[in-house]
């Protein structure tokens, strides 16, 4: 019988044997501790490599004028993103194609390393640029199979119209940085999230911002979502009207542009506003910026430009701009000296050229006697030696608490942020600069007193003040709180809120008392000897009333130009506009402001039924 | 039917392919495609090579030697160059690599020369030193860590199995011993970056720590049972890297789970049991050394592949044999394991009479088994 040989096992193959299976034994036990022992721990950091939480931006609400005109929406647009993850692993490659798409988006290539740097998340996608031009966003289209680790994003993008008009109204949405996101982060706002920073879109981020919803996505390693396992649908936000008429707002836009060129300054401001409610129907500011450039994510370049600018672009005048009434003020010496009693209707004082007081001559604007007058005419030619002597009388505490019943030193509650309060000055407020400063001698000027009747001295007003100032005369004494929003709309378009009259105080001035005022400007927009004659036209065929300013700043005896004020309000017997008109160092009232006022008030007119009309 | 071919090496072996095969179909169809062909062509080599006289191998041996030096200095010269080193090259439109050729050529070499003397002296280890130089530094060259690692281990393997010294195996372990510290600074960037990676992966998570982190992520998320035959999801969302190469255990691990890894492990153990058997059958010491060779091959890349699957070895590109996508490897083992067979085939007969077990002078012919 013939067989095959039995093996014949030396000590060196049993030996081999033997590290095997102690080999073999190491990884079964290395494998039962990875697939068993951290079984749980492993697989849930799979999961959280594979799923990734992601934001589902709730559109923001888009603003409307009065009429529905869009102001503010979201257009369609591309964002390129980064997926750390998914970027070649070799550092050379990494680095070169960094460099080409910083090339390609616009982007400094530092700031991409930056950004990668900062990535909390390998597996979460960051945003490199929001906003990308239509030849960018091609470019890196046509690329993008070349450049692993990036993708474009379709995401709105935040488009303004007309921005030399509506650029401080509706302000911009930009980038949080860090101290913001710090702030809000627990209101739901994520690190690289946007957020209203000036005008309307600051004001009501709460309201526009809508709520974020998320979804968890499973992400292949490229990035690419290839299903969604749980989510919420973000919640839009709400649509605001705001009570401003798009095509008064133009207008006034261009009015006040050509006023301040052909002074030959550089910047002014404008409002219109309705004195029965506080509804704005404009509010410019000029010069402007473009909330275009701060939505697409504005260079670091563009935006000390914009810082750098003498006339200071980014600066909203209407609201924060502090200036001295001038004349615009005596209305509130007028209300004063009645009120207390100091004069009557028909009490009649002298307008000399200058009067002495305390060893100083206190001039009139016009250098001649203008003769006996009311405090009607007193307004209606602003005689400034008149109110000297009214102010004297009134006293500098009393007429500064006049002041603040007409809206003076307090900021006004506004739906955009940054409106000032300005300054009433008075002996009390005096002590406590003097206390402040320790300056040997210093007290309360009496002849500050008289200055301040003629709104010089300390006093400072915004223009938004102003507005309301005017308003509360039009209206018969109601000092109202400013408005821009006329209604807030849900995404389903349910009317959420509508704007009412939002009385702030009543001022203490009696009708009567206050009639006289109201009849002194009308005698400076009607009489002929009126401050306010250019009104006196063929075209203009209302009635109202109106009151000049030309406010010196800087301090008494210094060239500076004045700036130039006029306030007006129309009609006389149901007022349903006020104007308020500011150049900024543009000399005589009647010259550059008024004439931007008329312009105003001749198309309020000829456009009053659609700007009145109801709102769609 | 006297000399059986080993039916249990071929079923094993069967097994394998076929688990390979099903990983490759899970994770990439147009790789599985390509090993399917390459599974058909190694098929017929496995049989052709266990038909051959292994015997008549060691003649030409030093041509073989030969032509494995040829063949990894032609990929240095004219080869492709992927994940940093040149392993590729291009013949007649289909991609060759060199390497694992060379692994079954220097395998067959080696044995050859070891087996011309009975034993193996401090003059037979010096020589096998001299010869198994050349290749490794050349491997290491490309830079090809791995196949570096199997041709050292093929060398000592070899020597200890041959029957060398202890005072030399002693000192040659000694020597390696006093190298290993000295590894980091004698290798190349990437492979100096790839081992310090490996002792920690979260050094750069972006980068080659990426593969270990996601290896590892992916071999726990299988558990006891598996995510189940096409549904591990780190495998087949494309987070495991190389997951038709290098990671391929990563895959199967997630979808197949423990009792998977377990069984692969149990079917490479089986399949070295059978090569150390053949070994121990061997007619004549070229035989023995062939099988010897082969096993010490084929652990080694078991042990480093599934090793750095795991986290135990640092990351050398080397393939898991009959699993991993590449039809170079997949017909050199193939052949390799083929001659094991042919050594099987011709191990002596023995007349068992009443007299006990006697050997047979005479070898006899050879049947081919039916």
């Amino acid at each position: 019988m013939v067989e095959a040989a039995r093996p014949r096992w030396n000590g060196r193959l049993l030996a081999g044997g033997l590290v095997v299976l102690l080999v073999v034994s190491t990884l079964t036990v290395r494998l039962v501790q990875l697939q068993v022992g951290q079984h749980q721990q492993l697989a849930a950091a799979g999961v959280e490599t594979r799923v990734h939480r992601v934001v589902l931006e709730a559109d923001r609400g888009v603003v409307y004028d009065r009429h529905g005109v869009q102001l503010a929406g979201n257009a369609p647009a591309w964002a390129l993103s980064m997926l750390p993850a998914a970027l070649p692993a070799n550092a050379v490659a990494r680095q070169s194609e960094l460099a080409q798409v910083a090339r390609l988006a616009g982007v400094a290539e530092p700031s991409l390393g930056q950004l990668l740097l900062k990535a909390p998340d390998l597996y979460l996608p960051v945003t490199v640029k929001s906003g990308l031009s239509a030849e960018q966003s091609q470019a890196i289209a046509e690329r993008l199979p070349q450049l692993p680790g990036f993708q474009l994003d379709q995401t709105p993008l935040r488009t303004y119209a007309d921005w030399q008009d509506f650029g401080h109204v509706l302000g911009y949405t930009n980038r949080l940085d860090s101290d913001e996101y710090a702030r809000l982060k627990n209101l739901g706002y994520l690190p690289d999230d946007t957020a209203g920073k000036a005008g309307v879109e600051a004001g009501l981020e709460v309201l526009l911002r809508g709520r974020n919803g998320w979804a968890d996505v499973e992400t292949n390693a490229a990035g690419l979502p290839m299903r969604t396992l749980a989510q919420d649908p973000p919640v839009a936000g709400d649509s605001v009207y705001l009570s401003i008429d798009a095509g008064l707002q133009q207008a006034v836009g261009q009015y006040l542009r050509e006023g301040i060129q052909s002074a030959g300054v550089r910047a002014g401001a404008a409002i219109v506003v309705d004195p029965r409610d506080g509804e704005l129907l404009a509010l410019v500011s000029a010069p402007s910026y473009d909330p275009n450039q701060f939505a697409a994510g504005i260079s670091a370049a563009a935006y000390q430009r914009l810082l750098q600018d003498p006339a200071k672009p980014l600066y909203d005048r209407a609201l924060a701009g502090l200036y001295p009434p001038g004349s615009t003020f005596k209305m509130i010496t007028a209300a004063a000296g009645l009120q207390d009693g100091k004069i009557g209707a028909d009490s009649v004082l002298p307008c000399p050229a200058g009067i002495t007081y305390g060893g100083w001559t206190y001039r009139n604007w016009a250098g001649y006697d203008m003769g006996q007058m009311n405090v009607e005419k007193a307004i209606a030619v602003s005689c400034d030696t008149f109110f000297y002597r009214v102010a004297d009388s009134v006293g500098d505490m009393s007429l500064a608490a006049y002041a603040r019943d007409f809206g003076y030193g307090s900021a006004p509650i506004f739906e955009i942020p940054g409106a000032q309060a300005g300054l009433v000055p008075d002996e009390a407020w005096q002590a406590a600069q003097c206390q402040a400063t320790e300056a040997p001698g210093c007290r309360w000027n009496p002849g500050e007193t008289l200055t301040m009747g003629i709104g010089q001295s300390a006093l400072l007003t915004s223009p938004l003040i102003q507005a309301m100032y005017v308003s509360a005369i039009a209206n018969g004494g109601t000092l109202l709180q400013p408005t821009v929003v006329s209604q807030v709309r849900t995404p389903g378009g349910r009317v959420a809120a509508t704007a009412q009259a939002k009385p702030v105080s009543t001022v203490p001035v009696s009708p009567a008392n206050l009639e006289v005022v109201r009849e002194g400007m009308r005698q400076c927009l009607q009489a002929p000897y009126g401050t306010g004659f250019l009104f006196r036209n063929d075209r203009f065929k209302y009635d109202g009333g109106c009151k000049t300013g030309s406010a010196q700043y800087g301090g008494s005896g210094t060239d500076l130009p004045l700036h130039a004020w006029f306030t007006f309000f129309s009609p006389y017997d149901h007022p349903e506009i006020a104007i308020v008109v500011l150049v900024e160092g543009g000399g005589e009232g009647h010259d550059t402001a008024e004439p931007v006022a008329v312009k105003i008030a001749d198309y309020y007119y000829s456009h009053r039924a659609q700007i009145l009309g109801t709102q769609s | 039917m006297v000399r059986r071919a080993d039916l249990t090496q071929a079923l094993t072996l069967a097994a394998l392919v076929v688990l390979g095969l099903m990983t490759l179909f899970s994770t990439s169809r147009a790789d599985f495609a390509s090993q399917v062909g390459g599974v058909a062509a190694g098929l017929l080599l496995y049989v052709a090579a266990a038909a051959f006289d292994y015997r008549r191998l060691q003649p030409a041996a030093p041509y073989l030697y030969g032509l494995a030096l040829l063949l990894l200095i032609t990929v240095e010269v004219a080869g492709h160059t992927a994940y940093g080193a040149q392993r590729w090259m291009r013949v007649a439109g289909l991609q060759v690599e060199p390497s694992e050729i060379a692994k079954l050529l220097v395998l067959v070499a080696l044995a050859a020369f070891l087996a011309r003397r009975e034993t193996a002296g401090r003059r037979e280890v010096l020589m096998l030193g001299v010869l198994g130089l050349p290749p490794t530094l050349l491997v290491l060259y490309q830079p090809d860590l791995g196949t570096a690692i199997v041709f050292a281990s093929l060398l000592l393997g070899l020597l200890f199995l041959a029957g060398a010294p202890r005072l030399v195996l002693a000192s040659i372990l000694a020597g390696v011993a006093v190298a290993v510290p000295l590894l980091p600074h004698l290798l190349r960037g990437y492979q100096r970056q790839r081992l310090q990676i490996f002792l920690d992966p979260s050094q750069d998570p972006l980068g080659a720590g990426y593969n270990l982190i996601q290896a590892r992520i992916a071999v726990g998320s299988g558990g006891i049972f598996g995510q189940g035959w096409l549904h591990g999801l780190q495998g087949q969302l494309g987070y495991i890297p190389e997951r038709t190469s290098d990671f391929v255990f990563a895959v199967y691990a997630e979808e197949f789970g423990l009792l998977g890894s377990l069984l692969l492990l149990g079917l490479f153990t089986i399949l070295l049991y059978r090569v150390a058997r053949a070994a121990a059958v061997a007619p004549d010491r070229f035989g023995f050394l062939l099988c010897a060779g082969a096993a010490v091959i084929l652990f080694t890349q078991v042990v480093q592949n599934i090793g750095m699957n795991v986290g135990l070895t640092p990351i050398a590109g080397i393939p898991l044999p009959f699993i991993s996508h590449g039809r170079s490897a997949l017909l050199t083992y193939l052949v390799m394991l083929g001659l094991v067979q042919s050594v099987v085939l011709r191990r002596p007969l023995v007349s068992s009479g009443p007299a006990g077990r006697v050997p047979l002078t005479e070898s006899g012919t050879i049947r081919l088994p039916v």
